[in-house]
């Protein structure tokens, strides 16, 4: 831990820091003052709009954060070589990996909470304004959705971790993260249609199957964070369902940074 | 103190197969209180050397160690200060947050670092700067700070990649004196240039290294005790390696 600690630390100042970290703050404080501005104009599931409007707010901004500053943060170290500086000091790469990822991980959670008190404030503003429109409103459900959504963009984070491990440039990185983030939150719809076509009146091939189910055990299932809908309508979770996604993710995010750290163990920085 | 036995290294050349070898069977030994100078044209193999010795390539032949410890064990590093050849840093990070991330990172206390900035940020002129972010520097500060990094922990060994680079005289007379500093407190120092009055100056013994190949390890007195000028030494070597002179 002592290694790890001051390396998360510069990883997080060097963030928060960050120029693109103001700009997406400032356009998700844009979302959120928006959401007033269109729970106004709706008129209709007013309550359902303004949690909903909110809590997307928070999980686009913090992939955006994840996109446009975690990678970048890892990616600098390799291409500007600043990765000489920790790895000259008696760290090992694996430590660097995870005291690195540490840094993103408390650069996710203060830039979330900051967000999550604004979200707050423009739920409970339209909620002031619209009353009547909140009949099976909870407080804990959002919450549980935007720790849902933190935990999503830590697996993501490490996910960026293991694709930086292994190629050449912050692009590849990118266009890697990105895909994963689609085929995760689509995965598991995509998964339900090939295995029952007969449903949607389609045919699908063994081929397509054996396919989808492979890349369903091999992507992150991110739709189990998106709880979004339920808290919008007030719907219960259930304890068994929260225990299963953290348990989830806590593995999905170890198993990722394992791999990464293996890779990278062997990299050089020439 | 520092020893290189018989490492190699290749690297690949683009997308091809071509590969180019950047050193070919190195070995060199260089003793406790040592200032050794490391010679050679560019891309003659100097900082892949050293980079082998950080550790952050690894050799295809041979093996190096520093304080009898194998330079693959990360430990060895609590010992070394590293300045890389035009070092670049976090742009968003002070020189005060960069020292302090080395001394934490090497095992100091928050006490220690602070006294240890103080004096060091004082030796290379950034007592001034010391809170402001590395991207306002300018070249010559972010090498100054470079070199208050590398010494932070106070190691027994220090090794510099082309200090004098992107210096100015009053910068490379700080560094210089930093040099002679260390020399007087018995560290060991290997640094690599191609700066001969640098070499001239604050060496015991001097290395010089063309195309990847030891071509030369002698006391500088001796070499200097014969007719010939290092300049005229180091221009000979490179000839009969049948390189290009680039000084």
């Amino acid at each position: 831990m002592t290694v790890l600690w001051p390396i998360a630390v510069i990883t997080f100042k060097e963030g928060i820091r960050n120029r693109a970290i103001y700009g997406i703050s400032i356009f998700a404080l844009l979302l959120l003052g928006a959401n007033l501005l269109i729970s106004s104009m709706i008129m209709q599931e007013v309550g359902k709009v303004a949690v909903d409007m909110a809590l997307s707010t928070i999980s686009f901004t913090g992939l955006l954060l994840v996109l446009f500053v975690g990678i970048n943060l890892m990616a600098k170290d390799l291409d500007k070589k600043t990765i000489y500086m920790v790895l000259s000091r008696p760290i090992s790469r694996p430590q660097y990996i995870i005291g690195k990822f540490l840094g993103i991980v408390l650069l996710i959670l203060t830039t979330i909470s900051i967000l999550s008190i604004f979200a707050v404030i423009s739920i409970f503003m339209v909620k002031l304004s619209y009353p009547g429109y909140f009949p099976r409103f909870s407080w804990p459900l959002i919450l549980l959705s935007i720790s849902f959504i933190t935990i999503s963009l830590i697996l993501l984070s490490a996910l960026t971790f293991l694709f930086a491990s292994f190629s050449s440039t912050s692009f590849i990185t990118l266009v890697l993260t990105i895909i994963s983030y689609i085929i995760g939150q689509s995965i598991m719809d995509v998964k339900a249609l090939v295995e029952a076509p007969q449903a949607a009146g389609i045919k699908v091939s063994p081929v397509t199957v054996k396919v989808v189910q492979a890349a369903y055990y091999v992507f992150p299932n991110l739709s189990i964070f998106d709880i979004k809908t339920q808290a919008a309508h007030g719907l219960p979770i259930t304890l068994s369902y929260i225990f299963w996604a953290v348990s989830y993710g806590v593995v999905y995010t170890a198993l990722a940074i394992i791999v990464a750290s293996v890779i990278f163990r062997r990299r050089e920085f020439p | 103190m520092i020893k290189i036995e018989g490492i190699s290294k290749e690297f690949k050349e683009g997308i091809g197969s071509k590969r180019v070898m950047a050193l070919k069977d190195l070995t060199l030994d260089i003793h406790k209180g040592e200032v050794f100078g490391f010679l050679g044209p560019n891309g003659a193999g100097k900082s892949t050397a050293i980079k082998i010795l950080i550790n952050l390539i690894s050799p295809d032949a041979g093996r190096a160690s520093i304080m009898g410890k194998d330079v693959m064990d990360k430990d060895t590093r609590r010992h070394v200060g590293y300045l890389p050849e035009n070092p670049y840093f976090y742009d968003y990070l002070t020189a005060e947050e960069l020292l302090w991330f080395g001394g934490r990172a090497s095992g100091l206390s928050n006490k220690v670092i602070k006294e240890r900035t103080d004096d060091l940020l004082n030796k290379v002129n950034l007592q001034v700067a010391r809170k402001r972010q590395l991207r306002t520097y300018s070249k010559g500060m972010v090498q100054r700070a470079g070199i208050a990094l590398a010494l932070v922990h106070d190691p027994d060994v220090v090794i510099l990649d082309e200090p004098m680079s992107g210096l100015d005289p009053i910068g490379r007379k700080m560094v210089g004196d930093i040099m002679m500093e260390l020399k007087a407190q018995s560290k060991t120092i290997f640094f690599s240039s191609h700066i001969l009055t640098d070499i001239e100056r604050f060496c015991d013994r001097v290395g010089i290294i063309v195309s990847g190949k030891l071509r030369l390890v002698d006391r500088l007195d001796s070499l200097l005790s014969g007719a010939a000028a290092l300049e005229n030494i180091f221009l000979k070597e490179v000839e009969k390696a049948g390189g290009g002179v680039e000084i």
